[in-house]
């Protein structure tokens, strides 16, 4: 019997240490993972990425206070019996140039692209426009839209099947200032494809209005279908 | 003193007996406490180095960053929850109302072409990760590492392979959309992507068959898994899912091209191009927008 306590007692000891054992390694393996991928960032990046998310999450909240308002909108039409006819028409106009189903004007800048761009230069082209805040682009003709790509060789590359000239001209609208410093800036894509690609030429022209047109296409999937 | 000499090897035999004796669990126990211990320093070394790194400004930098995502992703909840109020609210104002039912439907067209709808249909997923190859002296660590221009190849080659609908870790891809490098992490539409990186598209069944075959996609796997060790994973989905953007649809900059009325276009998009120093290609005045349907 007195072995037998001892034994107990002695399991009890063995658990107990346990216990605090396994809490303990998992304390020090979380203390030592961090924050994950954040963790590994310099703190200037940390900085540019705590800027990056502030600037996004005003966006979120405007846009949060505008649907707030449509809602009441909507809300207050319906309580008088009134035709919401009117609100359904901005939030139309709205989404159809968002989408790239109407043409747009505005401020914004032209960029001249000569020279045997790579498919890949280009496309790098609009990306930076699309960080830099671009709100509607075009390549020539072309409304860049979900799926417009720019394709083929160098000296024959296309978007949506149409040739681009030499030179061909890519349009943004947004915030004039803001899209050529993103552009020009040091380590920007023009500095970069001076180094890399130095029979490319790049001109960026900020304008108070430029023109992008409408995509030609219906953007309507064909493939996908409402998850409801 | 003198007799010592003989004494070492019996010592150690008792000793060695008493220990024969010690019950196992006491042995079990020691071992237990000895990691405890070892841990317990181990935990406590931790805490002046977090306290050094406070001092760095680092621990709040990552602690800020990680709320801002949260209030983003709860910012993200309402902004979906209050267009699904706007789109119940519209649906169902003044029903009767025949222009209102055309208005409805064509916002629900204007809403699909926007990326505002959840979609699902057949597709691919494309998963990347870091290589974990150990990065050789002198090779730039960055080159070892999924990229900003490493998603928007796949991106871009998803596209050209007849994909309609794109998200990379449920985040849409829109027509506006950049893909930005911040360090080592990667931004799509401001949001912090955490990896793995997951590419998920919808497209015609034969989706995956055509990126497998297209030359574009062979030529990144040669360039980043081929060269760098980065890890790739592919799959063809029966079930896709990509979810509706979850973003600003605001225009601060751009507005209606109101000018397509008679004599509007010779006033307003001349003086565009002018000032832009190059005739912009505009919209032919009078078409009907968006009314193409291939």
């Amino acid at each position: 019997m007195n072995a037998g306590m001892r034994s107990r007692r002695a399991q009890l000891t063995i658990a107990l240490v346990a216990l605090v054992l396994g809490f303990l390694s998992i304390v020090q393996l979380r203390a030592q993972a961090g924050g994950a991928g954040l963790g590994n960032l310099s703190t200037q990046d940390l900085t540019t990425l705590i800027a990056n998310l502030n600037q996004r999450n005003g966006q979120l909240s405007s846009e949060v206070t505008a649907l707030s308002a449509q809602v009441r909108a909507l809300q207050q039409a319906r309580a008088r019996g009134d035709s919401a006819a009117g609100d359904l028409r901005a939030d139309l106009t709205r989404t159809r140039l968002w989408a790239g189903l109407d043409p747009v004007t505005g401020r914004g800048v032209v960029v001249e692209c000569a020279g045997p761009l790579t498919a890949d230069e280009a496309n790098d082209l609009l990306n930076e426009l699309r960080v830099a805040g671009a709100e509607a682009l075009s390549v020539e003709s072309v409304r860049v839209v979900t799926g417009t790509v720019v394709a083929g060789p160098p000296g024959g590359l296309s978007v949506e099947n149409a040739a681009l000239p030499d030179p061909f001209r890519v349009t943004a609208i947004g915030n004039s200032i803001n899209l050529t410093a993103a552009l020009t800036r040091v380590g920007g894509i023009v500095s970069r494809l001076q180094v890399t690609s130095p029979a490319v030429r790049l001109t960026v022209t900020p304008s108070d209005a430029v023109v992008v047109p409408a995509t030609d296409r219906s953007l309507l999937p064909a493939d996908g279908r409402p998850r409801l | 003193m003198s007799g010592e000499g003989a004494r070492p090897g019996r010592a150690l035999r008792e000793l060695w007996g008493r220990v024969r004796r010690v019950p196992g669990w006491q042995f079990t126990l020691a071992a237990a406490l000895l990691v405890l211990g070892f841990l317990m320093t181990a935990q406590a070394g931790a805490e002046p180095s977090r306290v050094q790194y406070t001092s760095q400004e680092r621990p709040p930098l990552v602690e800020t960053a990680t709320q801002l995502q949260a209030q983003q992703d709860a910012l993200k909840a309402q902004i979906l929850d209050l267009r699904a109020q706007v789109e119940q609210l519209e649906a169902s104002s003044a029903g009767s109302d025949a222009l209102v039912t055309s208005l409805n439907d064509e916002l629900q067209g204007a809403r699909l072409a926007a990326g505002l709808v959840d979609l699902q249909g057949p597709g691919v997923v494309v998963q990347l990760e870091d290589s974990t190859q150990a990065v050789p002296p002198g090779a730039a660590p960055g080159d070892y590492l999924v990229g900003a221009a490493d998603l928007r190849t796949v991106v871009d080659e998803l596209w050209l392979d007849g994909g309609e609908a794109i998200a990379i870790n449920g985040e849409r891809v829109t027509a506006i959309s950049g893909i930005t490098d911040i360090g080592s992490s990667i931004l799509l539409n401001g949001t912090y992507l955490q990896p793995p990186y997951q590419v998920v598209a919808i497209g015609p069944a034969d989706l995956y068959d055509r990126l497998m075959a297209s030359a574009g996609f062979a030529s990144f796997v040669r360039a980043r898994v081929e060269a760098y060790g980065i890890r790739l994973g592919a799959g063809s989905l029966d079930t896709a899912v990509v979810p509706a953007y979850a973003g600003a649809v605001a225009l601060g900059y751009a507005r209606p091209l109101e000018s397509a009325a008679p004599g509007g276009p010779a006033a307003a998009s001349p003086a565009a191009s002018t000032r832009a120093g190059s005739p912009v290609a505009a919209t032919p005045p009078g078409r009907p927008a968006g009314s193409a349907r291939p």
